[in-house]
């Protein structure tokens, strides 16, 4: 009998129940689509922020003062201290391994440089007058890393340092190409394709092939950039490099993370090291790269932490807002069902159903309602997050159970507080007047 | 006909009145939907423009955007003093971008030999005798700390002045976490400076974290490393940090550019370009997040208003029994529906903007500015949502009353 209420109910007034529905469905399609995009916001947006290049800096402890002005170290060839190259497979093997995204070492020298002009007259390639003193910088393009599990991880500058925009190509690794700063081709009427010969004072020249022309929008738009290999080779330091730029996928840094992990029980420790901090990432590091000094570039980090931070808050409170609007909306939905079914209820009680009853049947009836709206309102909710992240991220958020199971139940105790206090009212209605319509 | 107006007005109004003192819990199951739909959409619109603006200046974090150098830079080869600039041409720099300050800096580089000093031997420690960075900043400390983010490692409670020798220069400066380590100093200590035979004392007020090449740079007064590098009202470059949305750096940047004939403005690639990416991508995000929870919010609103509209079939029956036309009918009911958004729509948009000042404070640490503009909008939206939810009513018109009142409809 009680489900043949129930279902007498559906079926006599479709178009209510209908209304009623959408708006449940609509309501938490909204909560469903702020949900799973707050949820999945803050790792698409480490992923953004990425593009603003390495957030730590990987430097040799014994090494001597730098004397670092606008990107350029002043310091001699021969003074400060060198890694070796030969670690840094070690860096994808960490707790982290899957949070370090990018990584390029760095070996600075400075030489002076000229471009050979073609002289019409002779028919020849001449050396005109030294274009002047420039720095040469090796590093990795497109460097393929052989990972201990046998697997092979591509990385290089063009990952660590995506700002940089190259007209022709990335140079290969150890192919005798070079890409150069636009000011310095600008300054040397370097072209594409034309040779580049280098030399410091204290060695041999070396000519290189001009392959590409890049714009990095500080000093290094004066420096010839190549392979690490040949500057390793040219220098005299085989496998070192002076400088490791790392990019890394961390969380914002909050109150814990700040702390020193020495003073640290093992228990807070442990759940220090296992939060993708940058600190913590730079600790573990630091244990897999001996004699190297690991740093937080900060104004990366901590614009990058602040940011992530408060847009996450923002986007919690759009989703309150959402959920807010939609609850209040489906409560007072439900609660104008249940105050039109006054003479419903007044009938049930003249035939001698008790208070209880009747509000069980009422509440049964809203939350197989919830139920049904909320299913499909996690349903277009999840469309409407895919569209969203999709516009927006080029990537689609996951669908996730949690935020099923939280919109089912949100649906139901939504639903359930707005005819409470109608119900509550139906209990006190006396069946004779309500029947004479009064 | 015309004695008649006034009274037809007056019932007009009349019947409105019944109409929503009849039921005092469906006038707030109304009220209560239009109004929790006003106040998200005065909220979020309000935070929206708000929290935009916001998000350039939280790009500040980042430091310096823009620099202003030596047109000839690089070309002299490596003598980090062999060019430079005017040290005026800060005060020509505008001081806003709109609305938003800009951050400036005047900043002289050079070398120096740094030796701690030794307070009982009254000598310097030559042995720890180093070469480091100088900074000279036009506005020591002030500037510095906008254009380059950093920690205070270590700072004084009382800043206590100790004598080095009575006629000597002395100056204050900062130091980065990583030369004060190889020098081996603490704060309130003095270093001596030296460079092309000339020296000074300096000291040390604060150690700075900065997590760049400046952990191992000293900073001090433009006016001492003028002095001291011998480059007397010289800078090597002007750092900028230029708040606003990425169209308004890039107008800026050329404003500036075309006003400085003499000297290179160019945006810093890595934090202009990152930050126009990420400022593309979050205000993205809002504005479709909370065009979505609008859209949807309006939605929720109209079903369950049409809910509630429908069960006025019996007033409608009646009103058209006692000889009331349709037309008449549905005049009544969208005056009602303008009122009640009128009155949910003033209530919710109130509330709404009073919460978005609490949300911006909670988010952004500093209250969001209320937008007037927002007010009206939220709601004449209100309004336009009551008017629809009101539209179904149209259905009621084809009613028949003596069905009504049978109680079969």
């Amino acid at each position: 009998m009680f489900l043949r209420i129930v279902a007498d109910s559906f079926g006599r007034r479709p178009r209510h129940k209908l209304l009623t529905g959408a708006a449940l469905a609509l309501g938490m399609g909204v909560a469903t689509a702020a949900l799973s995009v707050s949820l999945d916001v803050g790792d698409r947006l480490a992923k953004e922020f990425r593009s603003l290049g390495a957030n730590l800096l990987v430097t040799p402890q014994a090494d001597s003062l730098p004397l670092e002005i606008g990107g350029i170290d002043y310091r001699p060839v021969n003074a400060g201290a060198y890694l070796p190259e030969a670690d840094l497979p070690k860096l994808k093997t960490i707790f982290w391994h899957n949070n370090i995204i990018a990584f390029s070492p760095v070996l600075e020298v400075r030489v002076s440089s000229w471009t050979p002009q073609h002289s019409p007259a002779s028919a020849t390639f001449v050396k005109p007058a030294a274009n002047g003193d420039s720095i040469l910088i090796g590093a990795w393009s497109n460097h393929s890393v052989a990972l201990p599990d046998g697997r092979g991880f591509l990385t290089g500058l063009g990952q660590t340092n995506p700002w940089w925009r190259v007209d022709g190509a990335w140079f290969q690794d150890g192919a005798g190409e070079c890409i150069v700063g636009k000011a310095f081709a600008d300054r040397n009427s370097v072209i594409i394709g034309s040779p580049l010969y280098l030399a410091t004072s204290s060695s041999s020249g070396l000519s290189l092939k001009v392959v590409g022309i890049f714009t990095g929008g500080g000093s290094e738009d004066n420096a010839v950039v190549t392979s690490l290999s040949i500057v390793q080779q040219y220098v005299g330091k085989p496998g070192q490099y002076r400088k490791l730029y790392v990019s890394a996928l961390t969380k914002p840094e909050d109150d814990f993370a700040r702390r020193d992990p020495a003073t640290m029980n093992a228990g807070e420790f442990e759940r220090w090291s296992c939060s993708p901090y940058v600190s913590s990432i730079a600790y573990s590091i630091r244990q897999v790269l001996p004699g190297a000094d690991v740093r937080v570039v900060r104004r990366v980090a901590e614009g990058e932490g602040q940011i992530l931070t408060r847009v996450r808050m923002l986007l919690w409170l759009v989703t309150g807002a959402a959920l807010l609007a939609a609850a209040l909306a489906v409560g007072a939905s439900s609660a104008a069902s249940v105050i039109e079914r006054r003479t419903e209820i007044g009938l049930m009680k003249a035939l001698g159903a008790g208070s209880g009853t009747v509000g069980f049947l009422l509440a049964a009836e809203q939350l197989l309602l919830a139920f049904v709206g909320g299913g499909a309102g996690y349903a277009i909710g999840i469309i409407l997050a895919r569209l969203l992240g999709e516009r927006i991220f080029g990537a689609e958020p996951e669908p996730s159970l949690i935020v099923f199971f939280v919109i089912i139940a949100l649906a139901a105790v939504v639903t359930i507080l707005g005819s409470a206090l109608p119900l509550h009212r139906a209990y006190r209605y006396e069946p004779a007047p309500i029947l004479r319509g009064e | 006909m015309g004695d008649r107006r006034p009274t037809n007005r007056a019932m007009f109004w009349r019947i409105i009145c019944r109409l929503f003192g009849a039921n005092p819990g469906r006038l707030f199951v109304m009220l209560l939907a239009l109004g929790a739909g006003a106040a998200v959409t005065a909220a979020l619109l309000n935070l929206q423009v708000d929290a935009k603006r916001r998000l350039t200046t939280e790009f500040r974090a980042f430091g310096a955007n823009v620099l202003i150098t030596p047109r000839d830079s690089g070309s002299k080869g490596f003598q980090p003093d062999a060019s430079t600039l005017d040290s005026s041409l800060y005060e020509r720099i505008p001081r806003r971008n709109g609305d938003d300050l800009v951050a400036k800096a005047s900043l002289l580089y050079g070398i120096v030999r740094v030796a701690p000093w030794d307070a009982r031997s009254q000598t310097s420690d030559s042995r720890r005798t180093t070469s480091a960075v100088l900074v000279g900043d036009q506005f020591f400390g002030h500037d510095l700390a906008e254009i380059f983010p950093s920690e205070i490692v270590a700072e004084p409670q009382v800043t206590a002045v100790m004598g080095v020798a009575p006629g000597v220069a002395v100056s204050g400066c900062e130091l980065g976490e990583q030369l004060a380590r190889q020098l081996g100093v603490q704060i309130q200590q003095f270093v001596e400076l030296q460079s092309n035979g000339s020296s000074l004392f300096c000291f040390i007020n604060r150690i700075r974290r900065f997590g760049g090449p400046e952990d191992s740079q000293i900073l001090t007064w433009l006016v001492t490393a003028q002095e001291l590098l011998k480059q007397k009202d010289r800078a090597s470059v002007i750092a900028l940090n230029v708040p606003g949305n990425p169209a308004s750096v890039q107008q800026y940047v050329s404003q500036l550019q075309s006003s400085m004939a003499d000297v290179d403005v160019r945006p810093i690639r890595q934090f202009t370009e990152g930050e126009a990416k990420i400022y593309n991508r979050i205000s993205g995000l809002l504005t479709a997040t909370v065009a979505f929870v609008l859209v949807l919010t309006g939605l929720c609103v109209m079903a369950a208003m049409t809910n509630v509209a429908m069960e006025r079939k019996n007033d409608v029956g009646l009103m058209k029994a006692i000889g009331g036309s349709v037309h008449r009918v549905l005049r009544l009911f969208l005056a009602e529906a303008v009122l009640l958004g009128l009155a949910g729509g003033m209530i919710g948009a109130a509330a709404g903007i009073l919460l978005s000042i609490g949300l911006g404070k909670a988010v952004f640490g500093v209250a969001a500015r209320p937008r007037l503009i927002v007010y009206p909008v939220a709601v004449a939206l209100t309004i336009i949502v009551a008017i629809i939810s009101a539209y179904p009513l149209r259905r009621l018109a084809s009613i028949r009353p003596a069905s009504v009142f049978r109680g079969e409809a």
